[in-house]
This record gives C-alpha cells, sequence and structure tokens, in this order.
C-alpha cells in the first residue's frame, strides 16, 4: 500500500499536463458519483455501499427503504448504494480496490470479505458489534465471520443452497418413488434410479425433455451446487478434516464423480462445459431439464413467474440420506479500512441499524428472501401469505453441513474446479486422475 | 499558438548534402520544423503519453513486485516472468492466440479479396448490396453478435443443433470446437472492412495495363498476379493491419461466450492478464503477462512494417 | 489453361460456383442479425422451444416493456455520447499529429513512429490495471471519460493520417508558406480540405470501434447510469438467468439504429474507408 505515494507523485507530473488539456472537457459528464470526497463538512459522512445483488436486492430500489429510514433517524450520514453483480462485481471490486476508489461498506458474504478482502488485511475489526448484539447467532455462522479470531464480518441472513426438481415431470415419469416428499432428501441409489426413470420417460416420449439433469462445468458463480452434489453422493467434505487440503481425491469423492461420469455417458445426466448456473437454472425453468443444482428461495421468486410447473425444492442425494448442505451466505456486511474513523463509525452505525434493529432487519432479510441470522428473531415470514412457500427451504436449514469457504486459495481453487469437472464429465478423463492433479494444483495456494 | 506565424524566409536553399531524412535542411529550418512539429504532435502527444504510455511504464514497474489486492507488498525481481514461462495455462494461452492469428488473418484477407473479386464488376445497386451485408456485422455490435451466436449454439435451445438434429452437443463446451467458433464468428466480425477497402482498390487499378494483357492472351490468373496484385498491396497491408490487431483483440467474444474455457482451449494470452487480474486478483503476474504481450506485439507489428517497406 | 474461357478468361463452371458461395455467405451473414430481431419480438414459449421456430408467429412487444423498465435509452445515449466523443477528439489530435508525422521532418520523427507503430496493436488489457488507477486518480473513473480519453489516446488514428498526409504534395505547401502563410493557416486551409477523406474514414473508424470496445466499457463503468447498452445487454446474461428475448431486444435496440444509420450514408460510410485506405 505504501508504494501508492511515490507513484501517485509520478502520475502527478505527467497528469498535470493530461488534466489541463482534458480539464476543458472534463466537466461535462458531471463531477461523477464516486463519492470519494471525505466527510468535508461538519460530522456529515458519505458512505459507499456497494451491495451484490442478493436475493431480493437484485432489484436495488429495495434499499431506498431501508436508507429512507436509517436517515430518518441519521441524518448525516448518506449511504450511496452502487449495486453489483457476481459476472463482473470480482473484477470492479479489484480494480476499485487497487485505485483507491474502492466502497466504504461492502455487503455480500464470508467468501469474499474474510476469505479475499480480511485476510488481505482491508477490513475494518467489527468485534464491538458482535459483542453488542451478536449473541444470539448461531457458532456456525459466527465462527465463518472471524479470521484468526477477529470478527469481519457481521451477517444478516442465512439459507441453505439445495436443488430441485420438477414435481410434474417426476409425477409422470414415475420416479416421485425415489424421494421422500416429507423429508424432502433422496439416497444415491434413489437418485440414480430416478434420473434413470426420467430418462426413459423422455425417450418413450411420456415428457417433453431434452435431457433429465445438466451438470454445468462453465466457470463463474453456483460452484457451491456441483461441490454439493460431488460432496454428498458419497458424504464426504470438500476439504478434509483440519483444512489442510482440499478433498476432491478421496475415495468418496472420487467414487462420486465416477458415478457422475457414468451417469452422463448412459445419457441420464448430461455436462455441459458451456454452461454456467445461470444456463442451467433457465433450462431448469424452460423445462429443458428435469432437475436444477442450483436452487434457493431466491432462486425460487426469481423464477416463479416463468415457471408453469412446481419446482420442487430437494436436499441433494445421499448415500445415507442424510445430506449435508452448503451455507447460502451467510450474508451481510463488512467495512474496509481507509482509514477515516469517521467513515467507519458511521459505517458501524449503518450495519448496527440493518442488521440489527428488528423491524428493518426483518424487512431486509425478507428481501434477501433468506432466514434471520438473529435466533431471538423467530420465524420472521410466521403470518405473511407465501409463508408455506418458505417451508420448504426452512426446512433445509436443518441440513446445514460444514462451511469450507475461508479455506486457503478459495478463489484459486474455484478457478481449478471447473476445468477439473468438464475434464471428467465432458471429456471422459479418468477421475481420480483429474481429482490429484485438481487437489495438488488446489493446495499450492493453501497456505 | 501565436509563434508558429514566423513566415518560411529560408526555404529553397540546397545547402548541405546530407544522407539523412534532413538533407537540403538548414539547422534552423530542421529547429522551426520541429517546434512547429511538436506543436502539431502536442494534443495528440498528450493522450498517448497519459493513457498509454505512463500506465505501460507503471505497468513494467508492476510486473516486478508482487501485487495483490492489499497493494504492492515487494519486490519480486524476475519471479512472475519465471513463473510465466513455466505457466501451463500461459503456454496454452500462446498457443491459442497464435493460432486465431495464423487462422484469422490469412483468411479474412484472401476471403475479403476473393468477395471483392466477385463483387466489384457488378453494377452499383448490388455491389453495394453485398458490401453492406459483409459490413453489416461489424455495425451490429460486438456484443450483440456474440450473445445471438451464444443462443445460435446454445446445446438445448440453440437453432444450429435443432436444425443439425444434434441436440445436446455443445460446440462451445467441447475443447476441439470452441476455438473454431470463436475464430469463424471473429472472422464474421473482421471481414467487412477488409472488402469495403478491396472493392475500391479494385475499381481502382488501371484498366488499361488489364486490357492490354488480355489482348496479349493472359489468363485472368496471371492478369491477377502479374497486373493487380501489386497495385494493391498497400490496401492489403492495411487490412493485414487492422485484421492482427483485431486479432490480437477479440475481447468480448472470449469474455461472453467461454470466458477461455473449457479447460483454457479458447484462453488468450490477452484474456489470461484480464483474468488473473480480475479473477486471481494476482496483480503483478498479470502485469508480466502483460508486458510480454506487449512485446510480442511490438515484434510482430515491427516485422510486418518492415515487410511493408522492402514490398514497397 | 486451356480449359473453355470466356472472354475475361473466367470459367462458367467458376462462375456459378461463386455464385452459390456469395448467396450461401450472406445468408450466413444475415442470419444472426434476423435472428436477433425476430427473436426480441419472440415469447417466452417460443425463444425456449427446441424445435426451429424460424418467425415469431405471435409477436410480443413483451421483451421490448422489459427493456424499458430500465434506463435503456440512456445506457444508448451513453454509447452514443463515448462514440461521438472519441470520434471527434481523435480526428482533431490525429490529423494534426499524422500531419506532423507525414509532412514535415524534425528531430525524433523515426524514434516516435516507431512508438507508434509498435503502440498500434496494443491491447488495452496489458495496461488496464494503472489506466484504472490513472483514472481515479483523475477522479474521472466510472464516468464517461474514462472510456473516452484512452480510446482517443491510442495512436492508430495518427498512423492512418500519417498515411494520409504523406500524400499531399509537399510543392503545395511550400507554396502556401512562401505566401506567408502560418503553420496553423496552411493546415486549416491547404491540409485540411486535402486530408478530408481521410478524416472522414479515421471518424467512422474511432465511432465504430469505440461502440465495440466492450472491454474498456466493462472496466471503467460501474454505477447502472454510465453504463452502455453494450455492457447493459452483457450484463443482462445474469448470474442467475438468461433471458433470451430480453437480450435479443437489447441487441436489437442496440444495432438496428446504428444499421439504419450505415444504410442510409452507405455511399460515405464506404467511400470515406475506401479512400483512406486506398491512399495509404
Amino acid at each position: 500500500m505504501n508504494m501508492k505515494r511515490p507513484l501517485a507523485f509520478l502520475l502527478a507530473a505527467g497528469m498535470t499536463l493530461g488534466l489541463a488539456a482534458c480539464g476543458g472537457n472534463g466537466g461535462t459528464s458531471g463531477s461523477g458519483s464516486s463519492g470519494s470526497s471525505g466527510s468535508a463538512g461538519g460530522s456529515a459522512v458519505t458512505l459507499d455501499l456497494w451491495a451484490f445483488n442478493i436475493g431480493g436486492f437484485t432489484e436495488a430500489s429495495n434499499w431506498d427503504t431501508i436508507l429512507a429510514a436509517f436517515n430518518e433517524q441519521h441524518p448525516d450520514i448518506t449511504v450511496n448504494v452502487t449495486p453489483i453483480n457476481y459476472q463482473d462485481g470480482d473484477q470492479k471490486l479489484t480494480s476499485a480496490i487497487t485505485s483507491n476508489s474502492g466502497p466504504d461498506i461492502i455487503f455480500e458474504g464470508p467468501e469474499r470479505i474474510v476469505g479475499n478482502y480480511a485476510r488481505e488485511g482491508l477490513m475494518v475489526d467489527l468485534s464491538d458489534l458482535w459483542t453488542e448484539s451478536g449473541s444470539d447467532i448461531a457458532e456456525g455462522i459466527s465462527s465463518v465471520s472471524q479470521l484468526d479470531g477477529t470478527y469481519y464480518m457481521y451477517p444478516l441472513s442465512v439459507a441453505a443452497h439445495c436443488m430441485a426438481i420438477n414435481y410434474e415431470v417426476f409425477e409422470a415419469a414415475g420416479a416421485l418413488q425415489y424421494i421422500d416428499e416429507e423429508t424432502r432428501t433422496w439416497s444415491t441409489d434413489d437418485f440414480v434410479a430416478a434420473m434413470e426413470a426420467i430418462k426413459t420417460a423422455i425417450d418413450n416420449g411420456t415428457v417433453s425433455l431434452a435431457t433429465p439433469g445438466i451438470v454445468y462445468c462453465g466457470a463463474q458463480g453456483g460452484d457451491q451446487g456441483t461441490r454439493a452434489l460431488v460432496n454428498n453422493l458419497y458424504s464426504d467434505y470438500y476439504v478434509n478434516d483440519d483444512g489442510t487440503s482440499y478433498n476432491a481425491n478421496s475415495a468418496n469423492n472420487v467414487k462420486a464423480l465416477t458415478l457422475l461420469q457414468e451417469m452422463v455417458n448412459e445419457g441420464s445426466l448430461s455436462a455441459n462445459a458451456s454452461y454456467a448456473a445461470a444456463d442451467e437454472l433457465q433450462a431448469f425453468a424452460n423445462q429443458t431439464c428435469a432437475v436444477t443444482f442450483c436452487w434457493n428461495y431466491s432462486n425460487y421468486t426469481q423464477y416463479a413467474e416463468q415457471t408453469q410447473f412446481t419446482p420442487f425444492a430437494m436436499a441433494f442425494p445421499s448415500d445415507d440420506s442424510q445430506p449435508e448442505l452448503e451455507m447460502a451466505g451467510p450474508y451481510g456486511f463488512g467495512v474496509f479500512d481507509k482509514g477515516d474513523e469517521a467513515k467507519i463509525e458511521a459505517a458501524k452505525t449503518f450495519i448496527n441499524f440493518v442488521c440489527n434493529d428488528q423491524t428493518v432487519g426483518t424487512e431486509a432479510v425478507k428481501t434477501t428472501g433468506f432466514f434471520p441470522v438473529h435466533a431471538d428473531w423467530g420465524d420472521v415470514y410466521a403470518g405473511d401469505a407465501d409463508a408455506d412457500l418458505r417451508a420448504p427451504f426452512a426446512l433445509m436449514s436443518d441440513y446445514l453441513g460444514r462451511y469450507y469457504n475461508l479455506t486457503g486459495g478459495w478463489t484459486e481453487q474455484r478457478a481449478l474446479w471447473w476445468p477439473m469437472l468438464a475434464e471428467i464429465l465432458t471429456t471422459g478423463a479418468d477421475p481420480q486422475t483429474a481429482a490429484d492433479s485438481f487437489v495438488e494444483q488446489a493446495n499450492a495456494n493453501i497456505a | 499558438m501565436a509563434q508558429t506565424s514566423a513566415a518560411a524566409p529560408a526555404q529553397g536553399k540546397p545547402k548541405k548534402q546530407k544522407q539523412s531524412p534532413y538533407s537540403g535542411m538548414s539547422k534552423a529550418l530542421i529547429r522551426r520544423e520541429t517546434i512547429s512539429a511538436y506543436f502539431f504532435l502536442l494534443p495528440s502527444l498528450i493522450f498517448f503519453v497519459t493513457f498509454v504510455v505512463v500506465p505501460m511504464f507503471i505497468c513494467v514497474f508492476y510486473s516486478f513486485t508482487e501485487y495483490g489486492l492489499g497493494g504492492v507488498k515487494g519486490f519480486a525481481g524476475l519471479e512472475n516472468y519465471v513463473k510465466l514461462f513455466q505457466d501451463p495455462i500461459f503456454h496454452k494461452g500462446f498457443m491459442n492466440t497464435v493460432l486465431i492469428v495464423v487462422v484469422a488473418v490469412p483468411t479474412v484477407t484472401a476471403f475479403s479479396l476473393w468477395v471483392s473479386s466477385a463483387i466489384y464488376k457488378m453494377h452499383a445497386i448490388p455491389r453495394s448490396f453485398f458490401r453492406c451485408v459483409f459490413y453489416l456485422p461489424v455495425v451490429t455490435g460486438s456484443v450483440a453478435i456474440t450473445v445471438v451466436w451464444k443462443w445460435i449454439l446454445d446445446p438445448y435451445n440453440g437453432i444450429l443443433n435443432q436444425v443439425a438434429g444434434t441436440s445436446g452437443f455443445d460446440w462451445l463446451g467441447n475443447q476441439k470446437t470452441a476455438i473454431w467458433f470463436i475464430i469463424l464468428i471473429l472472422f464474421t466480425t473482421s471481414i467487412g472492412q477488409p472488402i469495403v477497402l478491396y472493392v475500391a482498390a479494385l475499381g481502382n487499378v488501371d484498366q488499361s495495363l488489364i486490357e492490354a494483357a488480355q489482348v496479349d492472351g493472359a489468363t485472368k490468373l496471371q492478369v491477377f498476379w502479374k497486373i493487380k496484385w501489386p497495385q494493391i498491396m498497400p490496401t492489403t497491408l492495411y487490412v493485414l493491419v487492422i485484421t492482427t490487431i483485431n486479432s490480437f483483440q477479440c475481447f468480448a467474444l472470449i469474455q461472453l461466450l467461454t470466458k477461455g474455457g473449457p479447460l483454457n482451449s479458447t484462453m488468450t494470452i490477452m484474456y489470461q492478464v484480464y483474468d488473473t487480474a480480475y479473477r486471481l486478483n494476482d496483480l503483478g503476474y498479470a502485469c508480466a503477462i502483460g508486458v510480454v504481450l506487449a512485446i510480442i506485439i511490438a515484434i510482430f507489428s515491427a516485422i510486418q512494417f518492415k515487410v511493408a517497406k522492402t514490398d514497397n | 489453361m486451356n480449359k473453355k474461357t470466356d472472354l475475361t478468361g473466367t470459367s462458367k463452371g467458376y462462375k456459378i460456383f461463386s455464385v452459390i458461395i456469395l448467396v450461401a455467405m450472406v445468408l450466413f451473414f444475415l442470419f444472426p442479425l434476423y435472428w436477433i430481431v425476430t427473436g426480441s419480438f419472440k415469447d417466452r414459449i417460443e425463444i425456449t422451444a427446441r424445435e426451429p421456430i424460424w418467425f415469431p408467429m405471435d409477436p410480443t412487444v413483451e421483451n421490448y416493456a422489459k427493456l424499458f423498465d430500465n434506463p435503456a435509452f440512456l445506457w444508448l445515449f451513453n454509447i452514443i455520447f463515448i462514440s461521438a466523443a472519441a470520434m471527434v477528439l481523435t480526428c482533431i489530435t490525429a490529423s494534426l499529429a499524422g500531419y506532423a508525422l507525414g509532412k514535415k521532418r524534425f528531430i525524433g520523427r523515426g524514434v516516435l513512429f516507431t512508438i507508434i507503430i509498435c503502440a498500434m496493436a496494443l491491447p488495452k488489457q496489458v495496461i488496464v490495471i494503472p489506466l484504472a488507477q490513472l483514472m481515479t486518480f483523475l477522479h474521472l473513473k466510472d464516468t464517461l471519460w474514462a472510456v473516452i480519453l484512452p480510446t482517443v489516446g491510442w495512436p492508430f488514428g495518427v498512423f492512418l493520417m500519417k498515411q494520409f498526409s504523406e500524400s499531399i504534395p509537399t510543392e503545395i505547401l511550400e507554396a502556401a508558406r512562401v505566401d506567408g502563410a502560418g503553420e496553423l493557416r496552411t493546415f486549416a486551409s491547404v491540409v485540411f480540405p486535402m486530408i478530408k477523406p481521410g478524416i472522414g474514414a479515421l471518424a467512422i473508424f474511432t465511432f465504430v470501434n469505440t461502440w465495440n470496445d466492450y472491454f474498456l466499457q466493462l472496466v471503467m463503468l460501474i454505477t447502472e447510469e454510465k453504463w452502455t447498452l453494450p455492457l447493459a445487454i452483457a450484463n443482462m446474461q445474469g448470474e442467475m438467468s438468461t433471458d433470451y428475448g430480453l437480450i435479443m431486444a437489447g441487441a436489437a435496440l442496440a444495432s438496428v439504429p446504428i444499421i439504419i444509420v450505415f444504410i442510409a450514408f452507405q455511399k460515405y460510410f464506404t467511400q470515406g474507408i475506401a479512400m483512406g485506405a486506398v491512399k495509404g
């Protein structure tokens, strides 16, 4: 960071010329909303919040009511929200952070806030928020909000990633017998049988689909779905017990990869290296395939008006019918340390308001479409018109398993996971060899 | 701004006979010419230096550092460069970049020349129709063209598989086919401009030479190689330059269709710079890859111009 | 070469062959555009159909309605503004500089030209990290100027105008000088009229290339009000959905106006480009 200053001088020299030249035109497009001007007059503070499009916050205007309520109590703090998405959000953040124009607050999950940014020493210690009001937050959530004992993230809501099936197609194909509709679980054998039944139904024209299911192997997002699928089939973990090694080449995980490879070869699953999670979800909504591996309440609502069928949420299949799901989120806030105490204080005030004020917090939680991290808040959806639609997703929370997204080298291994899947499922490579090579490369960044 | 009005008294004095480009110019004249030249160059140079040269130097500097999200952590010496030569993704990216340039540039040039030869003698209306059609993908825009191709090539809903009856075949997800579709789409967006150029160039070829040759019994092929080809040479060079630039820089196609996948089969050096910087947050290494790419391109351009000079 | 040839030395078979290839290529080139336009009027069922639907049987404007729920016209304005501003600035700076490089003999000319040649094909990706920092430093990040200014800095225009200026006869410049015309007046009254077609070519080239420069837009523009239409289309390919109907509506809005302009002014378009290069 301290290399920035001499650099700035170097730039300044050349730039004075540049500024002089474009000063005439530069003004036209407005002074920009970069908001990097510090706390100028008195105690007024302006904060930049970059919010990932989580659940209902995809619609950025949903921040407005929260901000209005906040400003009623804190008129001196202005919060500018910039919505960003998972498509190019990393690029925008990296570019902004490395050029000192990053946000003050970020709304995301531990993967980036703790794993990426806190690890680089960019985030503010939020432990005081936790001591004040974090006592009713579950251990699983608090443990992922910290790094080496310091809290860098304060959470708002949480859910579980699950999958979904097309209920009517399963019914028509006679595959409902393979699922437990009560617990929404199924065993690995049931899963295989169900997908085979659907393939048969497609082949003899009973149902009109292109393929029973698609394993998407294209990069970018949604990797939790494919991870959970592989890990659950034979009940193993993505990372070994003490977090020192990635685990894709364990006997059970390789067995799972081999099973998926066989299913692809038999046509009871497809694998597409050009498909990302978005494409697979859309294919599910279009009734191109009968299952999706990337489901949660937020996707459910987003696709509600498109789906001409019942998307039935299911846990991932597991050999012991005891699924362990990945945590979606917890989604919450982190504060970037830019050395401005006033901003940091204001940011904490804002986070405290959104996450700990029960009235506002409940609204915010509902907008994300997930469930509150505060156990004391109880069932925030009780009494809502769509309460029973939420029930299956609340059920999924019971199956939450280990969280390993803070393992070292997480970002790098994500880039390696997709090629490995594609290699095994689309080119027929030997699962053991491919997984070994994945683990070797992923472990290189783990320290 | 005003001092340029100093009129031009000492002009036609053929004094010194240097072999340099300044032959026939007095020292004062050289000085005056230099001052006025830089005056004309100044606006352009301000932009060029500020937004290209200075960032390039900073990029070189970064390439010798360990630079992540937390800022520059220290000097890395040649570490990034050593890493680069052992990086299998870089090797793959290098080969793909070469493949794209080596395939796209000659095909675009040859095809545009062929199309132009076929249409340049037509009536004005069909001629402008054809020219227009081939130019359309250029004006449609790289993003619009790319997204429609993504849909056309979709394994399940794409029209290509529906027509070919190959439902489920993943053209962009297949290591062997993906890069060829990138090249094909690049081809459709690159051919328009050369055709416009060639049609004009062929129209300007001296007709009397052609007629004379035909009277002498030259075949069409002979006429082309002996008479037309030399005359359209400047156009060809220009076409080579813009097509090369296009091929080196095709970003939207890769970003929106494959992101370098599957299995890095469409990774190019250019895309690796972006990917390393913004997905993997390894900025020092990204700069090192960028510097190497810049050197490759500079060499490539220099060779192209050397060849151009000697050919002329 | 004893085959049956007509007067111009072309065989019948070859002619038929060329016509077939040409027609096939025309269809191939027109198809994506046709698919954008028809796709933008298809409803969800037709968009997601698994058998070919060559024409929207039940045309809908639903996709456009959805598109205009967003500030699509603002995005369109942004990209037009960026392309036009880059075009004007490039034409001014490049024609001045190109003239100097083409017609003046000055100290450092060779070196400068070599640098320009080497930098001409430099992809923006290479220097994007410092460039983004520079834009923040200038308080221009997330403004349209962050895309415009680097585009103007790219030296291809200078190269083009240099090639073009070289064709100006030196005698004319000398005559102007003898007449006592200052440098600027010589440029305005003698040089400019002669390189006008070249400037036209450069204008078109810069406009189209800036329009298509998705990369700089992607890196520099962050807030939704600053997006360009191409950037917005790319972003519609969301993380969790791929609505091709909406995307095609966006693509149609981004391409159809410029195509209409292109067809209307085709003559100037192609003439400009052609003249620029033939001289070059």
